[in-house]
Order: structure tokens, then sequence, then C-alpha cells
């Protein structure tokens, strides 16, 4: 019986098929939360694609959950730039290189007042650079926030550059429907920050409590 | 050598080392049917370069060679006959150096080194026959040579005064007393050596300029109009195996100023298809006061660049090379359409006051690994207190009752207390105490209480 159930395991290994929990067995990067890692597809942010983060204000937690990962990939052997199109503040360098990300490869894109689709457009031309592990946009001043088509756009771009993207959006965008491989609320909680997972392809949905004092948040 | 790729060009650069050239000495050189014509400059005019007076005595040879700071040396043996001879050359030379507002002296000898002593001389000398070079040098003093104050002055209380006393010493006593180099002079001199001379490369830039024949508002049709003139850049650029930092394209109008956008890159960048992409970015980001009539497009210098073969593997991918070229690439397109400040990178400074602790710099474009200067966990100068990942440019003040600070409804105060008090030297003095408190919607902020009166309290950070 074993040795049946071992041969199927073997045949569902062929990557010519696809089943429901495993659309997402692509290259995945470990969040650096092990409860969290449990419930992303894969065990991982995707290696690329298009992720959103809604959140009720700004500086609930966000940044902090994206550290670890910021940090390993400025760390990889072959690293490409981390990319932070219109950041709402100026992103704290001290800070940054005590929790090991390394400066040289961050870029900061500050987008005119005067070209209102600039950031937009800055984040789609980073995506598909090829030259960028991490894309990261802050759409929260954005009155009506990038629309589906341009997530959409978004998120093959971000394919194509072999990128991760991430999305920073006010929680009320969670009504709107989007194309973004994976999709998280978070909120602040008592010591850190919990995470429901909206949308994520090939993964299970629900909520989970991550402690940020531990990550070094 | 081996680190850098090889060039066209550097097939002209390559030299003969000292050892392998003096092969030659004693006998005839192979190339002994040469002429050359020296200018000593006496007086450079106001505005006039060696290097352009250089660049202008290109017409007469392309074997220009500088003798910094006053000499110029052209090869003009195989010219000769296109400017009638010697009379006409050096009438033409001289025209040339008029026209730039130089006074010099010029000479026509066989060897390099005679005709630019001749003219340092400043007397009329020109001597096509090397069988004649020795005998009209030898009446002349020794100091045009330049040798050094205390040979000439050794040599003079020997009795040798002039260049003809020099030559009839023994070879053997001559080397032996004032070193081989002198001797070596002499041999070039006479021609008994040869002499190489390094040519002249002129630095170049590309100008081409486009009057349209009809006036153009749209974007896409000025473009279309400069195209043929990129495809010469393109061409410029691919010969002289080089790349430009800086491209300026300057419209003009019938009446107003005349329009600029200025394209400056982060790496020297010859592909056609990337500038015009690039310009085509400045050119939206251009509001035209009135239709363009005439096209200008101008390089900054040309820039030697560096040739790698395309990796077979992606950038970032296992075994594939770093993203230096794409992420230059990424840089420019940004910062074309976004400015040029729009794009930075961070630094962090030596110094406690949290807004003078990091700072902008130029993105590093070299795309290696760059060794992590400080790993996760290891001590920050600040050792055991946090610091927010978000600062704002300025402190914000925050409102206060009864010398309690609200933003947004009451503040929860959470850890210890730090002080920070620095900067007395500079007049950047500053004395604040920062605490961390979370606000009702469970942002973490950092803030600050000023020390000396009026005690007010400033937002600085937000934990994100």
């Amino acid at each position: 019986m074993s040795s049946v159930t071992s041969e199927l395991a073997r045949l569902l290994e062929h990557p010519g098929i696809w089943r429901g929990t495993s659309v997402a067995r692509t290259e995945v990067l470990s969040s650096g939360f092990a409860a969290l890692d449990e419930r992303l597809p894969g065990g991982g942010w995707p290696r690329s694609g298009l992720i959103e983060i809604l959140t009720p204000r700004l500086g609930v937690g966000e940044l902090t959950l994206l550290l670890p990962v910021l940090s390993t990939l400025t760390r990889a052997p072959m690293p490409r730039s981390a990319v932070w199109v219109a950041p709402p503040f100026e992103p704290f360098a001290p800070a940054l290189a005590a929790h090991g990300v390394v400066l040289e490869r961050i870029l900061i894109v500050r987008v005119p007042e005067a070209l209102r689709s600039g950031a937009l457009w800055a984040f789609e031309q980073s995506l598909g650079s090829n030259a960028c592990d991490l894309v990261m946009s802050w759409a929260l001043n954005h009155p009506k926030g990038p629309r589906a088509k341009e997530i959409r756009r978004l998120q093959l771009a971000a394919e194509r550059g072999r990128a991760l993207g991430v999305l920073f959006r006010p929680l009320q965008a969670a009504r709107e429907s989007s194309h973004a491989a994976l999709r998280l609320a978070i909120e602040p909680s008592t010591y850190g920050v919990r995470v429901h997972l909206l949308k994520s392809k090939g993964g299970v949905r629900g909520s989970v409590d991550l402690d940020l004092t531990t990550a070094g948040g | 050598m081996a680190s850098r790729p090889l060039r066209k060009s550097d097939a002209r650069v390559v030299r003969l080392p000292t050892s392998l050239r003096s092969v030659d000495a004693g006998r005839e050189p192979a190339d002994s049917a040469q002429l050359w014509v020296g200018a000593h400059i006496v007086s450079l005019g106001a505005s006039a370069t060696l290097e352009k007076l250089a660049t202008r005595a290109q017409r007469f040879t392309p074997r220009v060679s500088l003798v910094p700071p006053d000499g110029l040396l052209l090869e003009v043996k195989g010219s000769l006959h296109l400017f009638n001879g010697v009379e006409g050359l050096l009438r033409g030379f001289g025209a040339d150096c008029q026209m730039l507002g130089i006074e010099s002296t010029i000479a026509l000898a066989p060897t390099p080194l005679a005709a630019l002593v001749a003219a340092r001389v400043g007397e009329p000398f020109v001597v096509t026959n090397k069988a004649q070079l020795i005998g009209r040098l030898t009446s002349m003093p020794l100091g045009p040579l330049r040798w050094p104050e205390e040979v000439i002055e050794r040599l003079a209380r020997m009795g040798v005064r002039t260049i003809g006393q020099t030559l009839r010493l023994p070879r053997a006593g001559f080397a032996r007393r004032f070193g081989p180099v002198h001797l070596a002079e002499l041999d070039r001199l006479t021609g008994r050596n040869a002499d190489l001379r390094h040519d002249f490369q002129p630095r170049e830039r590309f100008r081409r300029r486009r009057e349209l024949t009809y006036e153009m508002e749209n974007n896409e049709t000025i473009l279309a109009a400069l195209a043929p003139m990129l495809a010469d850049l393109g061409r410029f650029l691919e010969t002289r195996q080089v790349g430009i930092t800086e491209l300026e394209c300057r419209l003009r109008h019938r009446h107003a100023a005349p329009s600029q956008c200025v394209l400056r890159l982060a790496a020297p960048l010859a592909n056609v298809e990337r500038l015009t992409q690039l310009l085509g970015e400045k050119l939206n980001a251009l509001v035209l006061p009135e239709p363009v009539r005439s096209l200008e497009l101008r390089s900054g210098l040309p820039v030697l660049r560096e040739l790698n073969s395309n990796p077979l593997w992606q950038p970032g991918e296992y075994g594939g090379a770093a993203a230096g070229s794409e992420s230059s690439a990424l840089i420019e397109i940004l910062r074309a359409r976004l400015g040029h400040e729009s794009v930075y990178s961070l630094r962090v400074m030596q110094a406690h006051r949290p807004e003078r602790a990091w700072a902008m710099c130029e993105p590093s474009l070299a795309g290696a690994s760059v060794p992590p200067t400080r790993g996760p966990g290891v001590a920050a100068p600040w050792g055991a207190f946090r610091r927010p990942l978000w600062l704002l440019p300025t402190p914000q003040q925050l409102e206060e009752i009864d010398g309690v600070p609200r933003r947004r409804g009451t503040l929860r105060f959470f850890g210890d207390v730090e002080r920070i008090e620095t900067g007395w030297w500079d007049g950047g003095e500053i004395g604040r105490d920062y605490y961390t408190v979370f606000d009702i919607y469970g942002v973490q902020l950092w803030i600050f209480r000023e020390r000396a009166d009026p005690h007010r309290w400033f937002l600085h950070g937000v934990f994100g």
C-alpha cells in the first residue's frame, strides 16, 4: 500500500500536473516568520510576483514584516536592487543597516508632485527592468489607488522582471478585486501584528499572529 | 592589461619596450624617410591652447604629437606635396598659428628632436636631407636641448658649448660621465636612433544640427526627426569605441529662447536605442513654448567604455552575472522622467544626531556583491536603544495638554527614555529626550521632548 502511495506522490511531482495547493510551487523566499511561512503558499513570499499589503494606517508594522526578506535579498550572493518607490518619509539608514540590510542595494525613487502617475510608472519600470529583487511602492496617499487593470500590468511586469513587488494600500482597497498573487491585511496586536490572508493563490486563508519584537522590529 | 579587454585602439598605443627598441641602436632605422616640422610656441594667445593648435594642425598630417608645455611636432613627409612643398606647408601652418593668436617659431628637419631644437633656437632652419643635418646642427648652443643646468654647466667647464662639440666627444666617456640618457638623446637628435612619438588624439565631441523643413510641435515627430542624427551619433561612438555620459539636445524656436534638454547618464553609453528612449523620456517632460524650427545634438566628452560580452544567464539568476547594466538602465530611465535628484541610495554617517546619521548618495552601479558592513545583531552605536525605520524630514510639533503630548488621541508610553545631547561644537546643538509611544491606532512613534525651554514635544519617527 505504501509503495502505491509513494508511486502516486512521485507521479504528482511531475511538473505537468497542477494541483490546487501546488499552483504556487514556484521559487519562494522565507518571510522570516515561521508562523507566516506555514500559511503562505509554497512556504514563503513568491520570488516573483505582486503582493498587496493593506494597512489601516501607515506604520502599523508593515515594513518590519518585510525587513527579514529585505535583509536576505540585499545580502544574497548576486544581489539586485531593492527599490522604494515614493516612500512616505525618509527611510532611516542606520536602523536599516542595524537590521542587516545592505544599503548599497537600496534605491529610493521620489516622485515629484507634478507627475501624478509617476509613482505607478516608476513601479512598473522597476518591476520589469530585471534589475531589482524587490520593489516596494506606497500608494497610500493616492486618492483612488491603482485600478484593477493597472494591478494586472504590475503583476505581469513583476513576472517579466522576476521581482517581488509589494504594494502598500489602505484597508479600504480590500473591497476591490485584485490580480495580485497574494493579498494580506495587517492590523496591530499586542506584541506585533495580526496578518489576515485575504487572497492567496494555492494557499490557505485565515489569520496569523506574529510577534514582531523577536524579529528585531 | 589582463583586467581590461583589448580595444581596437590599443593597436596604435602599444609601443615597443625600450630594451627591444635598442636593438636598432647603432644602425639606420628602417623608416628613415621622415620629415618633421617642429614648432616652438613663444606665446599662446588669450584663448588658444596647444591642443587646439594640434587639432588644427591635423589638417596637414595625422601624425601630430605634443611636446608640452610649448612644443608641437608634425611628420609631413607624406603630405608635403599636397601643400606645395616646404614653403607652402610652412606658410599654411604659420597662418594657422596667426589665426589662433599664437606666436611661434618653426623649423623643418629629418628628426623630430632636431626640428624641435632648431625651432627653439628660432633661426630659419629647413633641412630635408639627413646627410646635411649634423652639419647644420653643429653651431647650435646646448641650451635648447633642455638638459639639466648642472650637465650644461659641467660641459661648459670642459669647453663644450655647442651641439657639434658635444657630438665630437668620445661616446663611451660621455655616457659614463653624463649618463646614457643624454647620449641616447644625442642619437635621437642626429637620427642615429629612431625617435618614437605618441600621436595626438583629439578629444572630439559629437555635434550635429538640422534645420527642419517645417515647424514641429509633436514630441513624436521631433524624436523621429532626431533619429538620423542619433544614428550618426551611434556610428561616431562605434568607430571610436567610446561612450558618452552627457547628451544635450537643443530645440530652436522662431522667437522664444531655445529649449534645452540635457541627458546625464550614470555610465558611459553608446547604445543608440537606449539613448533614443531616454531622450524621448526627457522630451516628454519638456514643455515647448513654440514650435521647433531646428534641432541640434551635442555630446559631452567621449569616455572609454568597457566592452563586455553578454552573459548567458540572466542577471540575478544562479550563475548569472550581477545586474550592472540593467540597474544603470533603470536608474537612467527613472532619472530621465523624474529628475536627476529623484533617484538616490542611502548611507550611514557617523553621528549621534538622528537627522545627520544618514545621507543620500549616488546609487552604486558596480553590481558586484558588496560585503555586508554590519551583520544582524551586531551592536549599533546607540546600543540597546531602538531606532525607527522611518524618519520625518523635519520633526513635527505635537499638541499637548498640561505638558502631555497628544497625537490623534492620547499616547501610551513604552520602554526607556534615551537622551541625545550633542553637537555643541558645530552650532547644530541638540538636547532631546526620546520616547517610544503607541498612539490609539497601535502605531509606534518616536517622539522627543526638548531639554531646553519651552520643552516642546516633537514627532520624529515612525517605527513602521
